[in-house]
């Protein structure tokens, strides 16, 4: 075939400028570090490391997810630990107190433990996490537990066998501090016939003997009882007044997304967990009754709050039990995140970053090819036959 | 008859013969970087011979012509892959420029925008009242309608590049049919003599070869000599010394249709489908098939977005109820039905939606509107205000051709929700993001300006709302892993395939073009091993040439010492 001028030319500056494009693309490739320098690089590459990224970054979000998810069932369970320790010791005071071998004045005192560790309950209850509270389902916004208005109490009534007397309670608490009203039939009848006394320190004191009216009797600070039926001697009922513990989140489960399909409950709602709703496993309402039987001076009813307190206690037990293993679960969870993003940071690595040594390589091979041809062109353009005529 | 003045006449053939030679090889030596230039060799025969008596004489040479080397089947060839070549090398430039719009290979694309927007509605499910969370939120909302609205752009900058240069493209196609048609009328009035009319065959060819890279063409040579050039639709651009023009012009469609003008006022429209090869045939079918397709699957996407989005926003409430609100789209009509009139109206599904009313933060009332597709803005208005429980506390009416309502009194409130007829997304109320496609998605101002605007929560069925609600923001989050985009895909799924897509073309018509830049330099060497010019060759050729004349002239100074010695012979 012939050679002619501008084959050899244009092959000449075909070689050069192809190698010089193959130098360019090796050294962008190390000065980026990124192996592809456009989608057209390799599409199948490219769209697999764009993929690997959106799992990637959803596996970082998901372990964000688990951290707020670890603060909260910590604090939860932290929260709900300091209320089960409140409640050992109200249930070593019960029990204490539900023996005969303590007065009225030490159950008084016993009182007013109590009531210290029902405000210990409630605060506790009203633990916030970064400014929600966290046992109010989702009105973080207020605190869960609060005090109501005074409310007089229906009567606990102690029947003698054969009494049919009967006491409704009412009226409106003037007072400001809880107590509780104790009455006891002096003499037996009905209204009219049938005297009865009044004390309000558990017994300790009395007031004079009066006949049961017919109408509503006054036992003081506005509280009201009105009696009926026919009543025995020794016959003895009383009335607690107190402002009762309302709950005012709501029942709904705070959850969030800890994976593509998998959700967590990481609250525990107040009514359910501690109370406010006078259910059966309302510590306030154990708690205040309790107080009431102390302030009444009755070990009979003190031992039915102990029961009640004991059966609250196991509920709790169960509740954190719950909340442990879903902190298990947040813990192994962050261990399988763990693991999958260091996979997949290492899976992008691979496909989309440089591998220094065989770029490094690679460029000085090239060089060494874009050496021998400038060495080649310029022997081939020396060559001519003017240079021998 | 033989004898000294025929050897002086064969003498005198010779030198004019070889410095012929040596003229032409200067012309070949000139014209050694002349794009076009076929190399030139003259033509010499034996000269007619003289009778005599021992048989016909030789009387030298004779020049019969000057011909150039040409393969003409090479150089048809040549320009058929050459044609293709443009074609491709045009089409990769202007992919390789889209894709550069999509180079998810560098930080800050939409792929990473889109995680970013999803993460941020998971963080504001992990903490629902958080400000924090919720301006996050908007900003990388932001950064998401910013991402689609600047590629979709670029799309429309790029169609309008390739628009830029379809014209001077045309024009050039067209001086080139001229050139190509004056050159056949040089050369048939140079060639009637009889004549090869080499340099400007060179130059039609050139001509020729040049129109190819603009345009597929086939050329053919007639009986008489002439060369006509057709498309690959048959309709010619030259014929003989005629040539016709063609024109191009945006159709209704913002298509560009190419017109051939041809004789007497006869114009034909030319289907661009049917172009192949060239420049043109690349500019066009990009602009108007391959970069809409992109336009398309991206708009696709971002109506996905919008639509899920606003579907499952729409359901909620913020830390805040709305005291007045007005939707974002307008109807093109408030007599006509929703769904005929609204960018969105498509959506729309027999169902009916929830309106929650609040008086000083405490829930006060509820009502029902039902919807139907075929409402039209101002039956929607009306159903709130003659609705029994909310027509007392809300005013609807048409603003702009868009829903507004307003609370009556100033301590109410109002939230929305449990819309199964997705109104709320065609109406563009209680939405998070604002448009319907690429280029116009945006975030809602009303959100934007308020953060807690941003439905975390939802009401119950009472209208009761808590601000540490994030049912709403764990619908959204998840939407991410749904399959809700175009054909099933998520989101993110749907975009890496466009990406791919976007790439593999690049990537296949740069695979295309350095496939034919190799096939045009493999004939590009074979016509110039024909017709190129080796000044080696060329320097043997003088030297031979020379060495000839020099044979001829001593030829003379013989036939001068026959005459000689002859004379002598008469002193």
């Amino acid at each position: 075939m012939r050679v002619t001028m501008s084959t050899m030319y244009n092959s000449i500056q075909g070689n050069l400028q192809s190698l010089a494009g193959d130098l360019q693309r090796i050294n962008a490739s190390i000065a980026s570090g990124k192996k592809y320098q456009s989608i057209s690089d390799n599409p199948v590459d490219v769209g697999a490391i764009l993929a690997l990224s959106t799992e990637n970054s959803q596996t970082v979000q998901y372990e964000r997810n688990l951290t707020t998810a670890k603060s909260w069932l910590s604090m939860t369970e932290s929260t709900l630990q300091d209320i089960s320790n409140i409640v050992q010791a109200s249930m070593a005071l019960a029990n204490q107190m539900a023996t005969g071998t303590y007065n009225a004045s030490q159950r008084q005192a016993a009182a007013q433990q109590i009531q210290g560790y029902l405000e210990e309950v409630m605060q506790v209850g009203n633990t916030e996490l970064n400014g929600q509270h966290i046992l109010a389902g989702y009105r973080t916004d207020a605190p869960p537990f609060t005090e109501g208005d005074w409310q007089v109490q229906p009567a606990v009534m102690h029947l003698t066998s054969g009494s049919s007397g009967t006491a409704a309670s009412g009226g409106t608490y003037t007072g400001t501090t809880s107590c509780t009203y104790l009455v006891e039939m002096v003499s037996g009848g009905g209204t009219g016939v049938g005297t009865y006394r009044v004390s309000t320190d558990g017994g300790q004191s009395w007031t004079a003997p009066a006949v049961i009216p017919a109408g509503p009797i006054n036992l003081g600070n506005g509280v009201q009882v009105t009696l009926g039926g026919t009543w025995n001697a020794g016959d003895r009922f009383s009335i607690p007044v107190y402002r009762p513990i309302n709950y005012q989140g709501d029942t709904n489960n705070f959850e969030i997304a800890i994976g593509t399909t998998n959700r967590l409950v990481i609250n525990q709602v107040g009514n359910a967990a501690v109370g406010g709703d006078q259910g059966a496993n309302d510590l306030f309402q154990i708690l205040a009754q309790l107080k009431s039987s102390l302030e009444a001076n009755d070990p009979g009813d003190v031992g039915a709050s102990l029961e009640k307190l004991r059966s609250y206690q196991a509920h709790i037990t169960s509740i954190m039990a719950g909340l442990g293993a879903s902190l298990d679960r947040v813990g192994m969870k962050e261990n399988v995140y763990g693991a999958l993003k260091d996979e997949l940071t290492q899976q992008i690595s691979d496909r989309g970053d440089t591998d220094l040594v065989a770029a490094v390589n690679l460029l000085n091979t090239k060089e060494n090819a874009y050496q021998a041809a400038l060495l080649s062109s310029s022997k081939v353009m020396g060559m001519s036959l003017m240079d021998y005529l | 008859m033989s004898g000294i003045t025929a050897i002086l006449d064969n003498a005198a053939r010779a030198l004019m013969a070889q410095q012929l030679g040596v003229e032409v090889t200067g012309h070949n030596i000139a014209n050694v970087n002349t794009p076009g230039y076929c190399r030139q060799s003259v033509n010499y025969v034996t000269a007619y011979p003289e009778p005599s008596p021992w048989g016909p004489l030789g009387r030298g040479v004779a020049v019969d012509g000057i011909e150039r080397a040409f393969d003409p089947f090479i150089t048809a060839r040549l320009n058929d892959k050459s044609s293709l070549l443009s074609d491709y090398q045009t089409r990769s430039s202007a992919l390789e420029q889209v894709a550069t719009y999509f180079n998810e290979t560098q930080d800050g694309g939409i792929n990473e925008v889109l995680s970013q927007y999803f993460a941020a509605w998971q963080d504001l499910a992990d903490n629902p009242s958080g400000a924090g969370e919720r301006q996050a939120l908007l900003n990388q909302g932001l950064n998401l309608a910013d991402a689609f609205n600047s590629r979709a752009d670029q799309l429309v900058q790029e169609r309008l590049n390739l628009l830029q240069q379809i014209s001077p493209t045309i024009n050039e196609i067209n001086s080139h049919s001229a050139n190509i048609a004056r050159l056949t009328q040089q050369i048939v009035e140079t060639e009637s003599s009889g004549q090869a009319a080499n340099d400007l065959r060179d130059q039609q060819q050139l001509e020729i070869a040049k129109l190819s890279d603009l345009i597929g063409v086939k050329t053919y040579t007639t009986g008489d000599g002439t060369i006509s050039v057709t498309l690959s639709n048959g309709l010619p651009l030259v014929q003989g010394v005629l040539s016709f023009n063609l024109s191009s012009q945006l159709s209704a469609t913002d298509t560009v249709a190419v017109t051939w003008e041809g004789p007497s006022g006869h114009n034909e429209t030319i289907d661009t489908s049917t172009l192949s090869g060239g420049k043109l045939a690349a500019l066009i079918q990009t602009r108007d098939q391959t970069i809409p397709e992109y336009q398309q699957e991206l708009d696709q996407l971002a109506k996905a977005l919008i639509v899920e989005v606003n579907n499952q926003h729409s359901q909620g409430v913020g830390l805040q109820l709305f005291s007045q609100t007005k939707g974002t789209y307008q109807v093109s009509d408030p007599t006509a039905s929703l769904a005929t009139s609204l960018p969105l109206g498509d959506q729309i599904v027999n169902g009916s939606l929830q309106i929650y009313i609040d008086r000083d933060g405490v829930p006060q009332a509820a009502g029902t509107i039902a919807i139907d597709p075929s409402f039209s803005l101002n039956d929607v208005v009306n159903s709130i205000n003659s609705d029994p429980v909310l027509g007392g506390y809300l005013t609807a009416s048409v603003d702009g051709n868009s829903l507004k309502i307003v609370a009556n009194a100033a301590t109410d409130t109002f939230g929305f929700g449990a819309d199964s007829s997705h109104a709320l997304t065609a109406l563009g109320v209680n939405t998070f993001f604002t448009g319907d496609k690429a280029y116009t998605l945006g975030v809602n101002a009303w959100v934007l300006d308020n953060p807690d605007l941003v439905a975390a929560g939802r009401c119950d069925a009472t209208g009761a709302h808590a601000v540490g609600d994030n049912r709403n923001a764990l619908a959204l989050a998840a939407l991410e892993n749904a399959p809700v985009g175009p054909s099933g895909l998520t989101f993110s799924d749907a975009y890496q395939r466009l990406v791919t897509n976007l790439g593999l073309e690049a990537q296949d018509a740069k695979n295309q073009e350095t496939f034919y830049q190799g096939l045009v330099s493999q004939l590009s060497q074979m016509r110039d091993s024909v017709s190129g010019v080796n000044l080696d060759e060329e320097l043997t050729n003088l030297v031979k040439f020379q060495r000839s004349y020099q044979a001829a002239a001593k030829l003379i100074s013989t036939a001068d010492e026959l005459y000689q010695t002859l004379l002598e012979t008469k002193k």
